[in-house]
């Protein structure tokens, strides 16, 4: 009785169970047949037999890695949503979004690679964002208010929540079971499936289903850890678990709408379950296991080419550090700081002349052993850190009595002097030759001046989840408060013990920090520095990569320097390759212009496509492409009344401040 | 009176002037607040009194005079400095951090006694977790002194708080600094009557409860008159008078002050009970 129960659906939950199994398989299916999944797996086996294929075992053991990570999640991840969903949005809904956010990415990556996917979606997203709410309007639906089925799940109903898990992880691998065994029937006929591989046919469909069932009772755990109970506080923990479910119920029927709306995020059952916190943690998964074997799988995904690819992500990943670094100042801090490129230079330079035989040559010294110093690479990213974190405190110091326009202008002037500075230097610098011959980083003995740029990649990786992880934490620390206190009211968060001077020298230091990891790695991978790449049109890129994302949302400011670094490098700098080919509609397109104005390249108005590209967004999602939840509140309830603070030339206290404003 | 008691003062204001450029927002102003008590500062608008507690906090600097809390001077110190030395204060257009939550905002509150560095922020040490924890648990403890209310409501955005409550959350915030001095600037301005006798209850409980000195600004006479042990009432700048509120509602000068000429003191003054 009970094992039927699991298995055969309720009929409440039959509508449910169709939405995410079809929602989720026709994903899976492009990724299998359509793109590479299939392909890795037959190549794998394929070597594992000793058939060809691919025979080296470390990547062997990366590719079966990343397979199981892949399927074991999707198929976990269906049991969960299945569970999750409180069933109030509509089947064609889900759909919608799924094709809107995982098929046509999709697709886009499948046919124009990777980057220039991305960064199209980047630009269809807002779009449809804001189609979606014209259409909403117009048809005058408004989406439910979240939290209407709030309640306290009771023994039996927990029971049930795991069931359907437990069915939804079991029927979609069922299914995907079916549709691929299909599908390789289809493929062995046409010829095209190798006869060596039909046992694995017939493991993998047995399989299958026995993992979806064992994947859906752990969906189903992860979905009750997410019941109301969930998250617990501080001053409930002495009291019994029903008690505390109470508490809890009553706190969030009390919370206003935006605020639900944030808290109803982590909470199951959901009523947009696909956005959930729970969910969001098997994205996560999928993300972080898709980045970690990217150089293995990358070959069967796009084919030839791998390391120039590998080469331009880690050029993205740099970017993606100066973006988190800013956002400290920006983001967090509230200071509009538009010298950010200065201390990236500061890191580039440390590293550039204490790596290469510049500063020995300089100091009339015998060169370093060119492999200590490759070694020494190491404990120089955090010096080149330390020394870019003690110029951001240094010139940050003038600045402290300024705020908005007056304090951006200063920085300006401290983003064109330091790159001067560099370039009058002679001297150390070599003046507008820049420095060459840096040596590349070594790892316990590891040579990486072999001509491969996977460990640039790795490093980059490492690189950037330290930075995510001082982040994290330093937002929810007290120097993360004392910093957004000052962003929201100077005189408030003085008069409440915050020093002014201190918090905003560390929020100036901590970003410098991150841009001279940034800077050091920037010249290692270069194996140089060159004056020019430090011009005042960085640091507007810099800038524009954390408010396109979402001014002082974490995961929004790495996807806005993604998002910017994909636009401007990649896909701009391709129009007039892609324009080349007499097959794609930019040749005629290029041609038609170029009837009026002769001599017409894309090259030519890169930098104004650009600029269309950026105020476009900033016009249909002012909030950034993953806003921050105070951000997105600021400027979608601007009619709520608040208290206006101006802008302060002064710190309180200090002579002449009175003259400035008025407390009262 | 109580000048000859300096000594033991909470707070004493000697001879305090501030100009704002010709304009003279405070003169020559003396000011003492003892131990335990609750001092109400009262005046027409653009007397001054805003600018006395921005003097006492270190928002504004004294043209002339010094403050002492305690007695040790407090002249040349910023505001946070003043905070560590144990004034804390409230504002008259409430000064909250509107996009942090009500949790939040108390926690800012805690800064100064908070420890946590920046490496101990990022690496998170057992002491750094276990003085969150504390700090959060103390918040907490803070909000409940305005009942249950704002301890359920710990995680709205104060902005989506009533005026009444965003009061008791600066008040709360205030608090968390382990003030020996409140200033609170106008704490029933904007309420209606309920919740202006709900805010005397609980700034009565402050002093009784919590042991604190209180110094506020009140435009409401029958508030200021229920709960002051001593009013000063300041006039362009001048204390002109000061005493029990007894005395001060007979004064003559304050009389004139406040409602003009006399003659139309019968009618403002049933007007304001």
């Amino acid at each position: 009785m009970a094992i039927a129960n699991t298995f055969v659906p309720a009929r409440n939950t039959r509508a449910i169970l169709i939405k995410w199994i079809v929602g989720l398989l026709v994903p899976v299916a492009v990724f299998t047949f359509v793109w590479s999944g299939e392909a890795i797996i037959n190549n794998a086996l394929l070597g594992v037999f000793g058939l060809g294929g691919v025979s080296d075992i470390a990547i062997l053991v990366q590719i079966a890695l990343f397979l199981v990570i892949f399927y074991a999640t999707v198929i976990a991840l269906a049991g969960y949503l299945v569970a999750a969903d409180s069933g109030l949005r509509g089947m064609i809904e889900v759909w919608v979004d799924i094709l809107v956010f995982v098929l046509v990415p999709l697709f886009l990556v499948i046919s124009l690679g990777l980057i220039i996917g991305l960064a199209l979606c980047a630009i269809i997203w807002p779009v449809y964002f804001f189609a979606r709410r014209r259409i909403y309007k117009a048809i005058n639906y408004t989406p439910p208010t979240p939290l209407l089925n709030l309640k306290v799940l009771s023994d039996e109903q927990r029971v049930e929540l795991k069931n359907r898990a437990i069915s939804g992880s079991f029927w979609f691998s069922v299914a995907l079971a079916v549709v691929w065994l299909v599908v390789d029937l289809i493929f062995y006929v046409s010829g095209s499936l190798p006869t060596s591989l039909l046992i694995w046919v017939v493991i993998r469909t047995l399989l299958l289903p026995v993992a979806g069932y064992f994947l859906g009772r752990l969906a189903g755990v992860i979905a009750l850890r997410r019941t109301i109970a969930a998250k617990s506080n501080g001053n409930d923990g002495n009291v019994s678990d029903g008690a505390g479910k109470r508490v809890r119920q009553r706190q969030l029927e009390k919370l206003s709408t935006t605020r639900v709306r944030e808290e109803a995020k982590d909470l199951v059952p959901n009523d947009l379950p696909l956005r959930s916190t729970g969910a969001q943690r098997f994205f996560l998964i999928l993300l972080v296991a898709f980045v970690l074997f990217y150089p293995v799988i990358d070959p069967f995904l796009f084919g030839f080419g791998t390391a120039g690819r590998l080469a331009g992500y880690g050029d993205a990943g740099y970017y993606v550090i100066l973006a988190l670094g800013l956002n400290i100042v920006v983001g967090f801090a509230g200071l509009l700081d538009l010298g950010y490129v200065a201390f990236f230079a500061i890191g580039a330079y440390t590293w550039g002349i204490f790596g290469s035989t510049q500063l020995t040559n300089v100091l009339n010294l015998a060169p370093i052993n060119p492999h200590l110093l490759s070694a020494l690479f190491w404990p120089m990213v955090i010096v080149a850190a330390l020394v870019a974190a003690l110029f951001g405190v240094l010139l940050g110091a003038p600045t402290l009595r300024l705020r908005g326009d007056y304090l951006a202008i200063v920085t300006l002037g401290f983003g064109e002097i330091v790159p001067i500075v560099f370039l009058e230097l002679d001297q150390y610098t070599n003046g507008t030759n820049g420095i060459v011959g840096v040596h590349s980083p070594s790892f316990f003995g590891i040579d990486w001046s072999v001509i491969t740029p996977v460990p640039y990649y790795y490093l980059i990786l490492a690189l950037i989840a330290f930075s995510i992880f001082v982040n994290v934490r330093l937002r929810d620390s007290r120097l993360g408060r004392a910093w957004i206190a000052i962003r929201e009211d100077e005189i408030a968060a003085a008069s409440s013990g915050v020093n002014l001077v201190t918090t905003k020298l560390f929020a100036f230091g901590t970003g410098a920090f991150f841009s001279g990891i940034a800077g050091a790695y920037h010249t290692a991978k270069l194996g140089g520095v060159s004056p020019d790449s430090f011009s005042f049109g960085d640091s507007v890129i810099f800038l524009a990569m954390v408010v396109i994302g979402g001014i002082g949302s974490i995961p929004g400011v790495i996807v806005g320097a993604l998002a910017v670094y994909s636009i401007n490098q990649f896909l701009l700098a391709q129009l007039d390759s892609l324009a080349a080919d007499p097959s794609n509609p930019l040749f005629a397109v290029r041609n038609a212009i170029a009837h009026v104005f002769t001599g017409f390249t894309f090259g030519n108005i890169r930098n104004l496509i650009f600029g269309v590209i950026l105020v476009v967004i900033m016009i249909y999602r002012p909030e950034g492409l993953i806003p921050s939840a105070r951000r997105r509140r600021e400027l979608h309830e601007v009619e709520e009344e608040g208290v206006e603070v101006g802008a302060l030339g002064v710190v309180p206290g200090a002579p002449g401040f009175e003259s400035e404003v008025r407390v009262e | 009176m109580g000048v000859e008691l300096a000594n033991e003062a909470m707070l004493k204001l000697n001879k305090v002037s501030k100009h704002f450029g010709g304009l003279a927002a405070v003169q020559d102003l003396d000011l003492v607040v003892m131990p335990k008590e609750i001092i109400s500062v009262i005046g027409p608008n653009g007397a001054g009194k805003t600018t006395v507690f921005n003097l006492i906090t270190g928002i504004y600097r004294p043209s002339s005079g010094d403050i002492f809390l305690a007695g040790k001077s407090l002249s040349g110190l910023s505001p946070d400095k003043v905070l560590r030395r144990g004034i804390a204060r409230t504002f008259q257009n409430i000064r909250l951090f509107n996009n942090m939550t009500v949790l939040e905002n108390v926690l800012v509150g805690q800064h100064a006694q908070l420890k946590a560095g920046i490496i101990g922020s990022t690496f998170r040490p057992p002491g750094v977790v276990r003085e969150e924890a504390e700090a959060r648990q103390r918040a907490i403890e803070l909000l409940s002194f305005f009942g249950s209310e704002l301890v359920d409501r710990q995680e709205e955005y104060v902005i989506n708080l009533s005026y009444a409550y965003r009061r008791r959350v600066e008040i709360a915030r205030a608090l968390a600094a382990n003030p020996k001095l409140l200033l609170l600037d106008e704490p029933t301005a904007g309420m209606n009557e309920a919740e202006t006798l709900d805010a005397v209850k609980y700034i009565q409980r402050l002093r009784d409860e919590l042991h604190l000195t209180i110094l506020l600004i009140e435009h409401k006479l029958a508030v200021t008159m229920g709960m002051s042990d001593r009013i000063y009432v300041l006039d362009y700048g001048r204390k002109i008078a000061e005493g029990l509120p007894e005395e001060v509602r007979r004064d003559e000068k304050v009389i004139a002050a406040y409602l003009g000429t006399p003659t139309k003191r019968g009618q403002k003054q049933e007007s304001v009970e």
